[in-house]
C-alpha cells in the first residue's frame, strides 16, 4: 500500500475518528440525554429477540473486552503470563466463539427487522443500515481470525503494537502495518467509521446502560413533595 | 413511624354497571398518541375473564410482583443481576397481541370512492402497520358481558380451589365488572424492577410516576407490574403509565375516570400510613395475612397522637382534615367493606374494591331463610364468596363474607326504614352493624354525594417546584413534545 495512504488511515485517521467520536459523545450527553434510549422492538414482535438480542449482545460486549484488553496490553506486561503465541491461541479461541456468537445474532436480527411486517414497517432507514453496517465489521473480524491463525507470531503481536503506538502518538504507528491483509485493513477503517458515526445513531444507548441499577440502596424510589426541591 | 400521606381510591363494584365511560373520558384524554391507541389507563372488564392484555393475573407466566426468597422480599422476575441479565430481551414482556392490534376502519373510502358493485363496507387496518386486516381477532373489552366460550373465560386464576363445571351451565351463570387502573402501590414493583430509576413514587400523594426524560425504554416495569398497568409506547419505545391524573388531584379535583362515572361508584381520598412499616407488611408469611397487615399500616387520622406526630414531620393540615374525612378510610378501615386487589402479590394497592352483591338463586324462592333467619345468607349470592375472596383477600372467604353481609343488611334495613317506616334492629344482630353505622354507609354508598365520594386536598404550590425556569420551553408535552422523536431529529445531535 502506497506509504502515504497507509499513514493517512492507520496514523492519523485513528485520531481524527476519536476526537470526532469524544465530540459528538460529549455534545449528545450534555444537549441531549434525554434522547439516549434503548430502542426496542421487542413490544411489537418478540419472534428472534430472545436469541437475536441475547446473543448478539452478550457477543458483542464480550468480543469489545477482548479487543480492548488485547489491544492495549503492553507486550512486556502480558509476557508475565504468557507467550504471544498462548495469547494468539486465547484470541482466536474468545474470537472466534463470541465473534460467531454475535454474528449469528445480529443476522437473526436482520431477517427479523426485514421479515416482520411490523418491525419493517416502523423500523428507519438507519435501524437497517446500522446492522448491515455492523454485520460487515464483524463479518470482516472473523475472516481476520483466519489470517491471525494462519499467519506469523509477529505478524499478530504487529497489531497490539500499532494500537499502543497510535494511542501514545507515534509517528510511525501505521507503519507496523503497512504490509497487513486488505482484512484487517478494512475491519480497522470500517471501526473508525462507526466510532466516528457513533454519537449519532442509537448506539448510543450504551451510555446509559444502568449499571446504577446495581448500586441503588434497596428497591424503591420516593420524590421528595412537601420540601422545597433545588431548582 | 414516618408518616405518609396518600391519596387511595375506592371502587364499589356493587354499583358498576360497565358502561366504560371511566375508559372512555380516560382514552380522551390521555392516550389518543401514536404508540398508544392500544392502551387503556383505565379498563373495565367482565369477570370471569381472561381480561386484558389476556391472562394478567396469570403470574406464572408474566412474573409480575414480589416473592418472599428465603424470606426476604425481591421481584418475582428476579434480583437487580436477574433483571439486569434481561435488559437485552424481557422473556417476560407482553406482546402488543396479547391486549389487541389496534385498528380502524377507512371510512373516507365510504364517501370517496367510485360506486360499489357490492355493499360498501369499511374495512379494518391496522394502527401499527397501516395494511388491510383481514378480522379483528380481539379488542380492548373482547369478553365485554360474558362474550366468548365459557372454556375460555374460565381459564383465569380466580376459580382456584372453585368446582368451575358449575358456573359453565346457564342456570349458575355469573358476571360482574371490574374496571381497573393503576393501583399506585405502597409496595410498587414496577419502581423496583426499572434499572434506570425512571419511575417514583411521590412522596407527598403517592402518586407512581414514569419520569418519561429518565426513562430508557428497557420495558423491565412492563412484566414487573402485576397488574399490567404499564403500558409500553412503541412509537416513542418509552413506557407510559395512569397518572391518577395528578394535574387535577393538586387541584383538588378527582379524576376524570372518577368525575365522569355515572354510576357514582368511584371514592377518592387520603389514607395517612406508616411508610416504615411497608417492608414488614408486604413480606408477612402467608398471603392470607397480607390483607390484615395491609389494614395495620394505615393510622387512624383522629387519634390526637397521630395527627401531632403528622404535624410535627410536615403533613399540611389540609392533608390531615381530607384523611380524617376519608371515604377511602371508612370504607376500607372503619367498615371494612373494601378490599385490595390481589393482595398476594404483595404491592400493597391503593385502589381498592367493595365486593359485588348478586341475584340470589332460587333457594329464597323456595323460603329458605339464610343469615340470622331475616337476610339472605351470602351462599345464596349468584357469584360464589371463593371468586371474590380468590380476588381481593389471596382466598380467605371470611372478610369478604363479612362485608357482603353488612351490604345486605344494610339494603334490608334501609328498605324497612324508608318503605315501611320500620327500624328492625334485629336484621343488624351478628352483622357488627349499629343504626348509626347504617346510616353512614348508606350515605356514602348509596346516596353518595359528591362532596362524600371526593375530598381531595389542594396542594401546597409553595412547596411546589419552581416551573418558571422552564418557562417558554417543553409546556405540557403529554409526554411527548420534547421527547418525541420528530423533536429529538430537530436537535443538533439528535439521532441518525
Amino acid at each position: 500500500m502506497d506509504n502515504y495512504i497507509n499513514n493517512l488511515f492507520f496514523t492519523y485517521l485513528p485520531h481524527i475518528a476519536m476526537t470526532l467520536f469524544w465530540f459528538g459523545v460529549i455534545t449528545r450527553i450534555v444537549k441531549t440525554s434525554k434522547s439516549l434510549q434503548a430502542e426496542s422492538s421487542q413490544f411489537l414482535s418478540k419472534k428472534g429477540q430472545r436469541w437475536g438480542g441475547n446473543l448478539f449482545h452478550y457477543g458483542i460486549i464480550l468480543v469489545f473486552i477482548g479487543h480492548f484488553t488485547g489491544l492495549f496490553t503492553p507486550e512486556h506486561f502480558y509476557h508475565l503470563f504468557m507467550t504471544t503465541a498462548t495469547k494468539r491461541i486465547l484470541a482466536v479461541i474468545m474470537g472466534s466463539v463470541f465473534g460467531t456468537a454475535a454474528v449469528v445474532g445480529i443476522t437473526i436480527l436482520l431477517v427479523r427487522r426485514l421479515k416482520d411486517q411490523r418491525i419493517k414497517i416502523n423500523s428507519t432507514p438507519a435501524d437497517i443500515l446500522l446492522i448491515v453496517l455492523l454485520l460487515f465489521e464483524m463479518g470482516l473480524g472473523l475472516a481476520s481470525i483466519f489470517i491471525s491463525a494462519g499467519s506469523s507470531v509477529e505478524n499478530y503481536a504487529a497489531l497490539g503494537v500499532w494500537a499502543q503506538k497510535v494511542i501514545t502518538f507515534q509517528p510511525d504507528a501505521g507503519a507496523v502495518i503497512i504490509s497487513h491483509s486488505i482484512i484487517y485493513k478494512l475491519h480497522i477503517v470500517t471501526g473508525l467509521f462507526i466510532f466516528m458515526i457513533f454519537p449519532y445513531t442509537k448506539l448510543m444507548h450504551m451510555f446509559v446502560l444502568p449499571v446504577a441499577y446495581f448500586f441503588r440502596s434497596g428497591y424503591q424510589m420516593v420524590r421528595r413533595g412537601f420540601t422545597k426541591r433545588p431548582v | 413511624m414516618k408518616i405518609q400521606a396518600q391519596v387511595a381510591m375506592v371502587l364499589n363494584l356493587d354499583k358498576c354497571i360497565g358502561c366504560h365511560t371511566c375508559s372512555v373520558t380516560c382514552k380522551n384524554v390521555w392516550t389518543t398518541r401514536k404508540g398508544l391507541e392500544y392502551a387503556w389507563f383505565n379498563n373495565v372488564e367482565t369477570k370471569p375473564g381472561q381480561g386484558y392484555p389476556t391472562d394478567w393475573e396469570n403470574q406464572e407466566k408474566w412474573k409480575g410482583g414480589w416473592v418472599l426468597d428465603k424470606s426476604k422480599l425481591r421481584p418475582r422476575m428476579g434480583n437487580k443481576a436477574g433483571i439486569m441479565k434481561n435488559i437485552f430481551s424481557n422473556p417476560f414482556l407482553p406482546q402488543i397481541d396479547d391486549y389487541y392490534e389496534p385498528f380502524t376502519f377507512n371510512y373516507s373510502i365510504l364517501h370517496s370512492s367510485a360506486k360499489f358493485a357490492t355493499p360498501p363496507s369499511a374495512r379494518p387496518h391496522s394502527m401499527i402497520t397501516g395494511l388491510l386486516m383481514e378480522k379483528i381477532e380481539k379488542g380492548p373489552n373482547w369478553e365485554d358481558n360474558m362474550g366468548g366460550p365459557f372454556e375460555e373465560r374460565s381459564k383465569e386464576k380466580n376459580f382456584e380451589d372453585i368446582d368451575k363445571e358449575i358456573y359453565s351451565k346457564f342456570e349458575n351463570a355469573f358476571m360482574m365488572y371490574l374496571p381497573r387502573l393503576c393501583e399506585h402501590c405502597l409496595n410498587p414493583s414496577c419502581v423496583a424492577a426499572c434499572p434506570s430509576g425512571a419511575i417514583y413514587k411521590r412522596e407527598d400523594d403517592g402518586i407512581v410516576l414514569i419520569d418519561q426524560d429518565r426513562c430508557r425504554g428497557w420495558r423491565q416495569c412492563v412484566s414487573a407490574c402485576p397488574y399490567k398497568k404499564i403500558y409500553f409506547n412503541w412509537k416513542t419505545k418509552r413506557s407510559e403509565k395512569c397518572t391518577l391524573c395528578y394535574p387535577k388531584i393538586e387541584n383538588g379535583e378527582p379524576t376524570i375516570c372518577s368525575e365522569t362515572c355515572v354510576g357514582r361508584i368511584r371514592y377518592i381520598g387520603v389514607m395517612l400510613y406508616d411508610a416504615e412499616k411497608i417492608k414488614e407488611s408486604a413480606s408477612s408469611d402467608s398471603p392470607l395475612d397480607l390483607y390484615q397487615a395491609h389494614l395495620d399500616i394505615f393510622l387512624d387520622p383522629n387519634s390526637p397522637e397521630v395527627i401531632a406526630e403528622a404535624r410535627k414531620q410536615g403533613i399540611p393540615d389540609n392533608f390531615i382534615q381530607a384523611a380524617q374525612k376519608s371515604p377511602v378510610y371508612k370504607m376500607a378501615v372503619e367498615w371494612k367493606v373494601a378490599f385490595p386487589l390481589h393482595p398476594e402479590y404483595r404491592t400493597l394497592p391503593m385502589v381498592w374494591y367493595t365486593p359485588p352483591l348478586s341475584p340470589i338463586q332460587e333457594e329464597i324462592e323456595s323460603g329458605k331463610l339464610g343469615f340470622n333467619g331475616i337476610i339472605p345468607d351470602v351462599d345464596m349470592l349468584r357469584i360464589p364468596v371463593k371468586y371474590l375472596a380468590n380476588m381481593f383477600t389471596a382466598g380467605d372467604e371470611k372478610p369478604v363474607r363479612e362485608a357482603l353481609v353488612k351490604m345486605l343488611a344494610m339494603r334490608a334495613f334501609m328498605r324497612g326504614k324508608t318503605v315501611e317506616n320500620i327500624e328492625d334492629e334485629r336484621i343488624l344482630s351478628g352483622t357488627g352493624l349499629t343504626p348509626a353505622m347504617v346510616e353512614e354507609m348508606y350515605r356514602y354508598m348509596a346516596i353518595a354525594d359528591y362532596e362524600d365520594r371526593f375530598v381531595i386536598p389542594v396542594s401546597h404550590k409553595e412547596y411546589a417546584f419552581d416551573a418558571f425556569g422552564d418557562k417558554a420551553e417543553c409546556g405540557f408535552s403529554d409526554g411527548e413534545g420534547c421527547g418525541s422523536m420528530q423533536n429529538r431529529l430537530k436537535n443538533l445531535f439528535g439521532g441518525m
